[in-house]
């Protein structure tokens, strides 16, 4: 089988073989990129031409999908006037797996382990995420002690998620043994979730109107030990970075972003707080117990990557502070709502109780049915930023439209701004200071 | 760009028979008074911003405003989207564009809905806007000059729902390639999608193109990846 584009890159063979009209398009979009903004450059929207003396050439750099600094399937086309860059557009969808479309023919509660496979270094906090948006829909209340148990373990997946950001950050930087040492936390986490889940990384652990299973003493233990050894450990690689120069050339002044344009480009999370604006959805539409605990909402106003690593640095602090003021006033309770059109019967009502058998396959099969024509949308703070589901019903156990609302999808967009004018080395930085995962972003 | 009448016209009225939505239905009543959800927030209760609105653009521009679990919305009329974002942008400080999704219900006038998702940073609001479209004229105006960040959102509803944006500076799919001629979100895309629409890289190097990643789902075996020897089980068979 043998297409023949007429585009450049045709000449490299199998590598183009397939979707040839998709690269066609991205190297027009290349060619004619800010001919809206500006109109000096009226691209024709053909191909880039080669000139005779290979030095008049701009070079175009493929980076990825396949390449270990995109951190997952990320594809970077740049135009390079020497070593800066002058054009960027970024490609993605390499891992679309197509899950908005996939939710609407699951129920709520099965649609649940697609969000662990979303954000897949913070599947906790996914998982939160879907249960409020659901719950909200069907206005189910949720009990006391599973909530304070939700924001629990969500900080503990921040934590989990920031570390991984770290690790690799620096190794982008070229550091390697921070990246060791940061996944010796993410190990400590993850034997967390292991107790308390099940499951090490996709924990599937909340449900709709309360958790899976209660915390048990020896979880507790270890959370507590977790957040008692923590704190000293992340100070002791602030000693190490904060002032260390390498790290602080590498990132001061890359990839500056001011206030107004992070709110113009659509930026979330800590990007946009590395910025300088104060947005933060656990203050802006508190949700849990969010409103009842004391912690900070760190913010830097230079807007480049070294405000953005502070504000990381900083927000893994006020989140073992949250675990410890959840740990402290945890209350005694029931961990799912008691009621069986909003949440799934114990399993000791499964198991000796006709009713409670009866209620655990009805709520399999149908599950929670909203009223038909209910909207709602729902965001919480997630590592990488607001992580909202918007979702429909029709009345039945099923959605009828859910938009997944990924922060990663939003931060990319402002990363292919970002990187036009910086260094073509500096590229591997930026990607690890927006921090992106692409099962987020590509849905 | 290329020409999606095939798109519109052909695909999808045959199907509206033999593949209307199945209804795994329980009886619910209607939404009545939801002022008591749990989950409700006070910066969606947003119904001084939508009578300022309707006091600057009138009845026809401005549609019917709902309520459900404190989040009030408005139906807004597609030609005059950008106007009023930019009066939210400008007047009211909506200022910070959250997300921006396509709906597609299915129904036989205004099929496809646009949905804003507006901030106010500094008085801590959530608006929605929906913008109602039908399936004949399928074109809504792009907002992307009044919120930059609607570039990509915009592209994502083009891709799924085939949802064209006057105005776009960079309208290209998301995430299906450019090749791809069909429109995944929309309800009568089958879930399995289409034998032969995407081509996928070959399974052994010499070989062809994946066709049908599903083939063994839509009832025909994919051929074998390399030789490999049957077992004795499989020769028995």
């Amino acid at each position: 089988m043998s297409i023949a584009p007429q585009f450049v890159g045709a000449d490299l063979g199998q590598a183009f073989r397939f979707w040839p009209r998709h690269n066609e398009a991205i190297y027009k979009r290349l060619e004619s990129k800010h001919a809206w903004l500006e109109d000096q450059h009226v691209g024709d929207g053909g191909a880039p031409v080669f000139e005779e003396d290979p030095l008049e050439n701009e070079m175009i750099l493929n980076m990825g999908p396949q390449h270990p600094a995109t951190h997952g399937v990320l594809r970077c086309v740049v135009k390079m006037d020497g070593e800066l860059i002058e054009r960027a557009v970024l490609d993605i969808g390499y891992l679309h797996r197509g899950i908005e479309k996939l939710a609407e023919s699951k129920t709520y509660q099965e649609f649940m382990p697609y969000t662990d496979r979303m954000d897949y270094l913070s599947p906790y906090s996914n998982n939160v995420a879907w249960c409020l948006a659901v719950e909200k829909l069907a206005g189910i209340e949720v009990p006391e002690r599973a909530q304070w148990i939700r924001m629990m373990m969500s900080e503990l997946a921040r934590v989990s998620s920031h570390l991984l950001w770290l690790g690799v950050g620096l190794m982008d930087a070229g550091a390697v043994s921070v990246f060791l040492w940061t996944f010796q936390g993410r190990e400590d986490i993850y034997k967390i979730f292991d107790e308390v889940a099940g499951a090490r990384f996709t924990v599937s652990h909340s449900r709709i109107g309360g958790i899976a299973s209660d915390l048990t003493p020896s979880s507790l233990a270890m959370i507590k030990d977790f957040v008692d050894r923590y704190p000293k450990v992340i100070k002791d690689w602030q000693n190490l970075l904060n002032r260390n120069r390498i790290w602080i050339d590498r990132n001061k002044g890359v990839g500056t972003i001011t206030a107004e344009e992070a709110k113009e480009l659509g930026l979330t999370g800590a990007n946009l707080r590395g910025s300088g604006v104060p947005y933060d959805v656990r203050r802006f539409e508190p949700y849990l117990k969010y409103d009842d605990v004391d912690f900070n909402i760190p913010i830097r106003t230079e807007g480049d990557c070294l405000a953005r690593y502070f504000v990381r640095m900083e927000e893994m602090l006020e989140s073992i502070k949250i675990i410890e003021q959840c740990l402290a006033r945890l209350p005694e309770g029931k961990i799912r709502a008691d009621d069986a059109k909003s949440a799934y019967p114990s399993k000791e009502e499964v198991y000796y109780s006709m009713e409670g058998m009866i209620h655990d396959f009805m709520y399999t099969d149908t599950g929670v049915a909203p009223p038909k024509g209910a909207r709602a949308y729902h965001a919480i703070e997630a590592p990488k930023g607001e992580l909202g589901f918007y979702l429909e019903s029709d009345g039945t156990g099923r959605p009828s439209r859910v938009h997944i609302n990924s922060p990663s999808f939003s931060n990319l967009q402002a990363l292919e701004y970002m990187m036009e004018g910086e260094a073509v080395a500096d590229v591997v930085v930026l990607i690890g200071s927006i921090d992106p995962v692409m099962g987020e972003a590509d849905k | 760009m290329r020409d999606d009448a095939k798109n519109v016209a052909d695909k999808t009225v045959p199907h509206r028979e033999d593949e209307a939505l199945k209804f795994y239905f329980t009886p619910t009543d209607p939404p009545g008074d939801t002022s008591d959800n749990p989950h409700a927030k006070a910066s969606t209760q947003v119904a001084d911003v939508i009578d300022a609105l309707r006091e600057e653009f009138g009845e026809p521009a401005i549609g019917e405003m709902r309520v459900y679990a404190g989040e009030h919305e408005v139906v807004v009329d597609r030609f005059r989207t950008i106007e009023v974002c930019r009066y939210l942008k400008e007047e009211q400080g909506f200022d910070y564009l959250s997300a921006l999704g396509g709906v597609d219900r299915f129904v036989e006038g205004d099929r496809f809905e646009v949905v804003y998702n507006l901030l106010s940073l500094d008085d801590a609001k959530r608006i929605r806007l929906r913008v109602r479209v039908d399936e004949d004229d399928l074109t809504v105006p792009s907002i992307s000059s009044v919120f930059r960040s609607a570039t990509w959102h915009e592209r994502e509803v083009y891709d799924m729902l085939g949802i064209r944006f006057d105005g776009h500076p960079d309208l290209r799919r998301m995430f299906m390639p450019e090749d791809f001629e069909y429109y995944p979100q929309r309800k009568e895309f089958p879930l399995l999608g289409v034998p032969g629409s995407l081509p996928l890289p070959p399974q052994t190097p010499e070989g062809d193109l994946t066709m049908d990643p599903f083939a063994a789902a839509h009832g025909s075996k994919p051929r074998e990846s390399f030789d490999e020897p049957k077992s004795d089980f499989e020769q028995s068979l």
